[in-house]
């Protein structure tokens, strides 16, 4: 087994009881997903106070609801066209919440450098899920890139709570490009190959 | 294509899965960029100083 395989099984035991937990009491997955998305706004309003530690513990929380939606919807038997959709509507609320509490940090702090990077930061994340709705629009998937959004949510947590929030951006920023051009590149293809096939 | 462009190409077009090696292998660089980097190198605006890389000349010096 992998690292990053073993580190997702131990976290798969406490998230198993909640989901249950969700299950048994019939909480509706899409109530979970906007529950997310406000305690998502907490943690941005605490990033953008410079509270990173307390910004972490927040996004655990939230991304606790984030990640159990969809399993019990599974579970639940609730699963339906619109909660899909709701659940990636709700998800870019919640990633642009995070990035605009950064950016009203560094701005409060007068870093226009890191105003900027994390801006473009923000533009590529979220250019990362719109190629990716638009070329499964064209084609039939499009999933190549390495920084999708749970990749990103681990990173902002990394940054919060090690204080390492300029470097994470560095990150997102650079490997979000790659993945949109990556999406691009696959994208052209894909409809290449068709239009030779006609 | 070389196999050093070939590393290279699939690092920037990345079409592994989670939990692979090379999943593994890009997570271990990108913590190492994070954790390792001096904060001043990047002028980081909420930490300060050099990292563990600073720490560890001084342990060394």
């Amino acid at each position: 087994m992998t690292f990053t395989g073993l580190i997702g099984r131990i976290c798969m035991f406490p998230l198993r009881l909640i989901i249950d937990l969700c299950v048994r009491w019939r909480i509706h997955p899409n109530t979970l997903t906007f529950i997310g998305v406000l305690i998502n706004v907490a943690a941005a309003w605490a990033l953008a106070l410079g509270k990173f530690v307390t910004a972490g513990v927040i996004m655990v929380i939230a991304n606790i609801f984030d990640f159990i939606d969809g399993k019990v919807a599974v579970e639940s038997q609730t699963m339906s066209a619109f909660g899909a959709f709701w659940d990636s509507v709700i998800d870019r609320f919640s990633d642009i919440s995070l990035f605009i509490g950064l950016i009203f940090l560094y701005a409060t702090l007068d870093r226009r450098d890191y105003v900027m990077v994390t801006a473009l930061a923000m533009m590529f994340a979220i250019m990362t899920s719109y190629t990716r709705a638009r070329a499964e629009s064209l084609i039939k998937k499009c999933k190549v890139g390495f920084m999708e959004r749970p990749e990103r949510v681990v990173l902002f947590m990394i940054g919060a709570f090690t204080n390492r929030m300029a470097a994470v951006m560095w990150v997102i920023l650079i490997l979000s490009i790659f993945t949109v051009a990556d999406r691009i590149i696959l994208t052209y293809r894909e409809l290449r190959d068709v239009e030779v096939m006609v | 294509m070389t196999p050093p462009l070939r590393v290279l190409w699939n690092a920037f077009y990345w079409t592994y899965e989670r939990a692979t090696w090379q999943y593994d292998v890009m997570v271990i660089a990108i913590l190492s960029f994070i954790w390792l980097t001096p904060p001043d190198w990047l002028k980081d605006p909420m930490a300060s100083g050099g990292g563990p890389i600073a720490w560890l000349i001084d342990v060394l010096k």
